[in-house]
């Protein structure tokens, strides 16, 4: 056996990144276990986020340039998947309120703007439950992606934070990409817009400084890998594997905080149409029970954790 | 195109020259942690488009990329507590770029291999002289960083082209990962030089696992510690191999870090356990029976095509 072919264009084995630190100049390579610990409040060891998803899903929502995660499953029209993400805003997420209230709670929600004009009595119960609101793009079809002109996706970012910030004003700090999906200027078109934290990216379990044109952002650590939407939707596993998921992670967090003195963050990311399910809300509070169980829990918002965070660093 | 690899014929598991390992060892396991890096912009390869969603696709960059800045150091740590060596496959520009990983791996005296350059740049469609140029790339670069020689291959992404055992061989690479044929090392037919395939996993890999079939941490430890016990039992007969394939971004989480701890100590609380690298398995058995498994598949094995 042997090969005269001619092979792929030089430009195949040009690596213009390869130098030490990361491939693009957004932040800087960091190892967990060697950066500086963080102190929380109350030198608790373990923040415990709870960021929802309220996404608004349009019906008719494109597929391209993806389909976003929880996207329309069924062809037009989905009387079926729309309702069912839709029972998230008017059922399930009351139950989430709750279940969080019920134990001093609050949660950050990443949060579709349309759904401050479509669901004012919605707004008013998030903002009665003193939930964080952070803009999660326009609507879940409202991807932002490389293929975006830079004035359409400075529309978007703009939109979703007028619309959001004149219900809920300047508290609205932090941004969520629908589906997690950015441009290459994604980052800087949201700090032009005057938000300071960002969630789309997972590579960390603690925030981090992100550089763009109009000044840095922080990075805060949102789980997908964990989320219920990955576990419960994608991956098709049982409610008890989630849970089990999540106090497995809370138990490696705690212990790590123990062992290092630096404060750790386990996120626990909710989605209404999933998790605020009748049959799964119980196995919900009995989650939160075993975390609140815990001395040295500090449950926090965004970005309460955004603000412990920078000064400490 | 090819109809088979053509590398080995086959080679029933019965009456094959016995296996013993080192200590009289009835079983070898590695461990096979691969390190990666996936480039926020890679060029596309005629034959793969490198990212799922359009450049440039944060969630599974950076996803990837969890691996580097948090899950390996997890990982080797729990490694390190169990006495249990890494044998990396190794996207060899993370060399350039976190140096600080491959400082840790050789404190602990893990081996490095190559996985290719990166694991963005892919096999598919490369000349027999643009293979060979990257074989070179990953013997200087591993060289340069940990004093070690390129002994162990497996293609980045699995993208390998027909001729490149072939091409191994010829650079010296001593064993593949690219076959998944067997339980026990076995030669490869190769145009020229001695090249021989140590058994790699797609059944206990944390990518299959946890990222396709999913599957919940429990039952990850369970199907380690059984295809353990499973291979534990046959290696009394003759000596098996497994391999434990790991991905720091997913095995690191903090969600499935204690997964393999307990899978570790289950195998490591047995005797007769041989917790050896890539390097040793494939030196041991080319040393001791390389010559007796390809006398016995020169002479013709039984059920064979010969």
């Amino acid at each position: 056996m042997s090969s005269d072919r001619k092979g792929l264009p030089p430009s195949y084995f040009e690596y213009p990144w390869r130098r030490k630190g990361l491939d693009h100049e957004r932040f800087p390579f960091r190892i967990l276990p060697r950066m500086a610990p963080v102190a929380w409040p109350g030198k608790a060891r373990v923040a415990l986020w709870v960021a929802v998803h309220m996404g608004h899903f349009p019906m008719d929502m494109p597929d391209k340039p993806f389909k976003a995660m929880g996207g329309m499953e069924r062809p037009y029209p989905s009387y079926w998947d729309y309702t069912q993400r839709d029972y998230g805003n008017r059922i399930g997420v009351y139950r989430l309120m709750k279940a969080l209230d019920a134990r001093g709670l609050r949660a950050t929600a990443l949060m579709s703007s349309v759904l401050a004009t479509r669901y004012p009595a919605l707004m008013k119960e998030v903002a009665a439950s003193k939930w964080e609101v952070a803009a999660g793009g326009v609507d879940m079809g409202k991807i932002h992606h490389g293929g975006l002109a830079e004035e359409e996706e400075r529309a978007l970012v703009r939109d979703a934070v007028a619309t959001l910030r004149g219900t809920f004003g300047k508290a609205v700090r932090g941004w969520h990409s629908p589906a997690h999906s950015q441009s290459m200027r994604t980052l800087d078109l949201v700090a032009e817009a005057g938000l300071d934290y960002v969630t789309d990216w997972i590579n960390d379990d603690m925030p981090y400084e992100v550089a763009t044109s109009a000044g840095k952002l922080t990075a805060m650590p949102l789980a997908w890998d964990m989320s219920d939407q990955r576990l419960l939707f994608s991956q098709n596993m049982a409610t008890e594997d989630f849970t089990d998921q999540a106090k497995r992670a809370f138990a490696t967090l705690y212990a790590e905080a123990a062992a290092t003195g630096g404060g750790r963050i386990l996120t626990l990311t909710l989605t209404p149409w999933l998790m605020g399910q009748p049959h799964r809300i119980r196995a919900l509070g009995e989650l939160l029970d075993h975390i609140l169980a815990h001395a040295g829990v500090w449950p926090a918002t965004g970005s309460e954790i955004v603000d412990a965070w920078r000064a400490t660093v | 195109m090819l109809a088979e690899p053509g590398h080995y014929d086959y080679a029933p598991y019965t009456g094959r020259p016995r296996i013993v390992w080192p200590g009289g060892a009835r079983i070898a396991v590695w461990l096979a942690p691969n390190i990666e890096h996936y480039e926020l912009e890679p060029p596309n390869n005629p034959r793969k488009v490198p990212w799922a969603r359009p450049v440039p696709d944060i969630l599974n960059y950076t996803h990837r990329d969890y691996g580097n800045r948090a899950g390996f150091w997890r990982m080797a740590d729990v490694m390190a507590k169990h006495g249990v060596r890494g044998s990396v496959s190794l996207n060899v520009a993370l060399c350039d770029h976190f140096p600080e990983i491959i400082e840790r791996c050789c404190e602990l005296g893990w081996e490095l291999f190559s996985h290719g350059t990166y694991n963005t740049r892919y096999f598919y469609d490369l000349s027999e002289e643009q293979q060979r140029m990257l074989i070179a790339d990953s013997r200087e670069t591993i060289l340069k960083y940990s004093g070690q020689s390129l002994d162990g291959w497996l293609t980045p992404a699995i993208t390998n082209d027909e001729t490149t055992q072939h091409v191994l061989a010829e650079e010296g690479i001593k064993y593949t990962l690219d076959f998944v044929h067997d339980d026990q090392p076995m030669p490869m037919k190769v145009r020229k030089g001695r090249l021989i395939s140590v058994p790699y996993s797609l059944e206990v890999n944390d990518v299959p696992l946890y990222q396709n079939r999913n599957t919940p941490v429990d039952r990850y430890t369970e199907m380690v510690k059984a295809q353990f016990d499973q291979l534990y039992a046959e290696g009394a007969e003759s000596g098996t191999v497994m391999c434990l394939p790991l991905h720091p971004f997913l095995s690191g989480a903090p969600q499935r870090i204690a997964g393999l701890d307990a899978a570790l100590a289950h195998i490591v609380a047995h005797d007769g356990v041989w917790l050896a690298t890539g390097r040793e398995i494939a030196a041991w058995y080319t040393e001791h029976y390389y010559d007796a498994f390809t006398r016995w598949l020169d002479a013709g094995t039984p059920g064979g095509r010969r």
